[in-house]
């Protein structure tokens, strides 16, 4: 058994990379009484302190579950690899930042899945905490809980993870904490408070399921087994989102975040229907949030965190109906105090040229585009509802009102695509190259940088490409070697590309059953560790953990399903309906587009939620 | 207006690099609510200056910060304002309003104290101290940007005692012309008490001085 001593920690702490990542201390963290809480909650961010503390979803859980008096809750982050080592050598637990409490001393551990890639890490943490791994060898200990989009598809999880919580976190969180903190109180069996808590809408208890495969490896049949279980998991939804809990404050990191500002989520969930996009499918139905309470948001973090910089959130900005509005406001109250406002995921049909204009006033950012495609037939496969004339319309405002630095998106290896597609991003780069020249010297900023990044397509569940099949490694490679002999060609513009192995194992961990969970386990004891940094990803060891479990990758990553085919996922009901998906995916194979649904209902199935978007 | 801002940083940041410290703390001016003056030019920022940067790993009990006001505002409410808009860990510990002509903290430093708290194997470094002081030059190899220099450091060593069984405290000179680290000075005693590597230890700059070892916010 691993034993925590301050002593030892300290010294460890002089001899790892960017001690700060583990000694806390920082403004507005919780501070509370360790043993005075009736439920304690080890928030475990899978991936480095600097990336989990740019994360929105732990700030507002963190927040929703301390100010709760009777409950704690207190970060715990990966260790960067030198960090673990030591702690191994030294037999230190993992521990939490604020208290330095062991992991294994919590009431419940709960995990944010952010990205599939963080998986190996949960493995990692759970065993630096000296917590057994699979779930069916706890027999007592913290109950592991697990959230955030990956929990979509939970399955390459499901030996691991007690309880999976789908969907919005806000309301299913307390009711998931004062479940576990009803049962404690009246002393009920691991099992009981299991139960308990698979009675939450939202909660998904993988050990309550079994399921059955065909000869052909395709899922046969997934059953509950336990009468406490339902069939159909149904995500939650906040259906107010103006009403629901935001925190006043942020923790303020010493060493600096990835992204280190004020963050106002202005909406949740986006219309435009992007038939790649699984965050615009899970997060429906769109839900606002008011000028007024955002305003108030606003100055509530900038007097609790002194942030220079304050950035707008939701995964289609410009949809927002009070955007001008609201940066306007904005930089009319706090340039003043010299705190810009920038305007991240910004889709390039709706940026306002006032708001650029309005946000530049401050500071300036670079510009970030996703086409995502390069040809008109690939932006309606992929329903991205965009034209090469909103492109150069956007990015000639942008070089008219000073901006100098372009990042273009997009992605290879989609649906349907052909070299001609490969070819379009190359004349598109050209075009956002024509159209800066077009702006007069003197009103154009000095030095154009345009860089263009390919990232590989990694079809995902619950959206429509859900049924298509991943481009194999040798088509990849030559579609990003063709891709840049293409914009070699074209003088001025970057290019940069993702490793293709890491989407693939993405891929196969996106779409993958729970037998994918034993492949993470060996490809665990092989070492590996922190996949998503491109210095860590031990390809060998998860090529060798494939081959030893007697898994072959292609049938989770390149194979595509049929029609009938039942999918790991199928048991949770995501908001849109299979029959929705199928839809999008013929009409996508057609070129059609679907208009976005404030034009009118597409039927995705999110009217079954209480009428929340009827009111559109 | 200028404000002489002395804090503490606890043993808790000692990890919290020099840069990282200065971002906490503009925010922290800034969340305080004072009328702090900013720089002109492209991208504004506040025009803070410290004393010395402390080294990674290393806590301070009385570190010196200046910070240049738009408008006057008397020591009690600065303080004020600024103790609410601190962490815990990072408290103020007094301020004292100075006008603008008042020469910045950095000019006025002659030397520091620290205390060495020493992990393992204090005994001989203790030892040793007696021996070091009836020295009349002490040699140590100096680490600089241009390689390794061969430094005299005992015209540097202003005060040095042995604290309990496993603690030193010294005053070490520390400004412009001439700085001697507590490392070396380690270093020294490791090299009197013929040890090879000096042992792990928790250092802290106990106070700024200035060059006729006034405390620096006294001056």
């Amino acid at each position: 058994m691993k034993e925590f001593s301050a002593e030892r920690l300290e010294r460890l702490l002089d001899t790892v990379l960017k001690p700060s990542r583990y000694t806390g201390g920082e403004m507005n963290a919780v501070i509370k009484p360790f043993d005075q809480a009736d439920i304690t909650f080890a928030f475990c961010f899978p991936d480095a302190y600097e990336v989990g503390m740019s994360h929105l979803g732990i700030k507002i859980l963190y927040d929703i579950i301390n100010r709760r008096p009777w409950a704690l809750c207190e970060r715990v982050f990966m260790p960067w690899p030198d960090m673990a080592d030591g702690m191994r050598r030294e037999n230190l637990p993992l521990f939490s930042i604020e208290s330095r409490t062991p992991v294994n001393r919590f009431d419940i551990v709960g995990f944010t899945l952010q990205y599939e890639m963080c998986y190996s890490n949960v493995l990692e943490m759970l065993d630096l905490s000296d917590i057994p791994i699979y779930s069916k060898d706890r027999t007592d200990g913290p109950i592991i809980m697990a959230g955030g989009p990956c929990a979509y598809n939970p399955e390459p999880l499901a030996p691991f993870v007690d309880v999976f919580q789908i969907g919005d976190g806000e309301e299913m969180m307390v009711e998931a904490i004062e479940c576990v903190r009803a049962c404690k109180k009246e002393g009920k069996s691991r099992l009981e408070t299991l139960r308990a808590l698979a009675g939450i809408e939202g909660i998904y208890v993988p050990a309550f399921y079994q399921p059955s495969y065909n000869e052909d490896g395709t899922l046969c049949a997934f059953t509950a087994t336990d009468p406490a279980a339902p069939a159909v998991v149904r995500k939650r939804v906040v259906l107010d989102l103006d009403a629901a809990a935001y925190p006043e404050a942020f923790v303020v990191p010493y060493t600096e975040a990835i992204h280190d500002r004020i963050v106002l989520e202005i909406m949740r969930g986006c219309t435009k229907g992007c038939r790649f996009c699984q965050a615009g499918m899970l997060y429906r139905p769109v839900r606002e949030r008011s000028l007024e309470t955002l305003l108030r948001q606003a100055e509530a973090l900038e007097n609790a965190t002194g942030y220079e910089e304050m950035s707008l959130s939701s995964l289609s900005s410009g949809d927002y109906t009070h955007l001008a509005e609201l940066v306007c406001a904005l930089t009319e109250r706090y340039g003043e105090r010299k705190i810009s406002v920038s305007l991240p995921s910004m889709r390039i049909d709706s940026i306002v040229k006032q708001s650029l204009e309005e946000a530049q006033k401050v500071r300036k950012s670079g510009l970030t585009l996703a086409p995502e495609a390069g040809t008109q037939r690939m932006r309606d496969v992929i329903n991205k509802g965009v034209t090469e004339a909103d492109l150069i319309r956007a990015v000639t405002d942008a070089f008219e009102s000073g901006w100098s630095t372009v990042k273009l998106y997009f992605m290879i290896g989609l649906p349907t695509e052909t070299d001609e597609d490969l070819q379009g991003i190359g004349t598109l780069a050209q075009d956002v190259i024509k159209a800066y020249f077009s702006v007069p010297r003197g009103v154009r900023a000095k030095g154009l940088r345009v860089t263009c990044s390919a990232s590989t397509f990694v079809p995902k569940p619950f959206t429509p490409f859900q049924w298509q099949g991943q481009d194999d490694l040798p088509t990849i490679r030559e579609k990003q070697a063709r891709l840049g002999e293409i914009l070699h060609q074209v003088k001025g513009v970057n290019f940069n590309w993702h490793e293709p192995e890491l989407s693939m194992l993405e891929a196969c961990f996106a779409r993958g059953d729970r037998r994918m969970g034993d492949v993470l386990y060996a490809a665990w004891e092989n070492g590996c560790r922190m996949d998503g940094w491109t210095e860590f990803l031990n390809y060998e060891g998860w090529m060798k953990a494939f081959d030893d479990c007697g898994v072959d990758p292609a049938f989770y990553a390149n194979r595509p399903r049929g029609e009938k085919e039942l999918l790991p996922w199928d048991f949770i009901d995501a908001g849109v309906t299979r029959a929705f998906l199928w839809r999008e995916w013929q009409k996508a194979q057609r070129a059609e587009v679907t208009p976005d649904c404030r034009k009118g209902c597409q039927g995705c199935g999110l009217k079954r939620f209480e009428g929340v978007c009827a009111d559109r | 207006m200028k404000m002489l801002v002395i804090f503490e940083k606890k043993e808790r940041l000692r990890h919290v690099g020099h840069l990282d410290l200065m971002r906490a703390m503009q925010r922290a001016l800034r969340r305080s609510g004072v009328p702090i003056a900013f720089s002109k030019g492209f991208n504004p920022h506040l025009l803070l200056t410290f004393a010395a940067p402390l080294s990674v790993g290393m806590a301070g009990l009385r570190e010196v910060m200046e910070v240049p006001l738009s408008e006057e505002i008397s020591e009690e409410e600065f303080k004020e304002k600024l103790r609410s808009a601190l962490p815990p860990e990072l408290p103020c510990v007094a301020v004292r309003a100075v006008d603008d002509r008042h020469p910045a903290p950095m000019a006025l430093l002659g030397a520091a104290s620290y205390l060495i708290n020493i992990k393992e194997n204090a005994g001989p470094l203790i030892a040793a101290i007696p021996a070091l002081l009836q020295k009349d030059s002490v040699m140590v190899i100096k680490k600089t940007k241009s390689g390794d220099k061969p430094t005299d450091i005992r015209p540097m060593i202003y005060d040095l005692k042995a604290v309990g069984e496993d603690s030193i405290a010294c005053t070490l000179a520390l400004c412009e012309a001439a700085t001697c680290k507590p490392e070396l000075l380690l270093d020294a005693l490791a090299q009197e008490a013929g040890i090879e590597n000096r042992p792990p230890v928790l250092c802290v700059r106990t106070q700024l001085l200035g060059r006729d070892l006034t405390p620096l916010e006294l001056l």
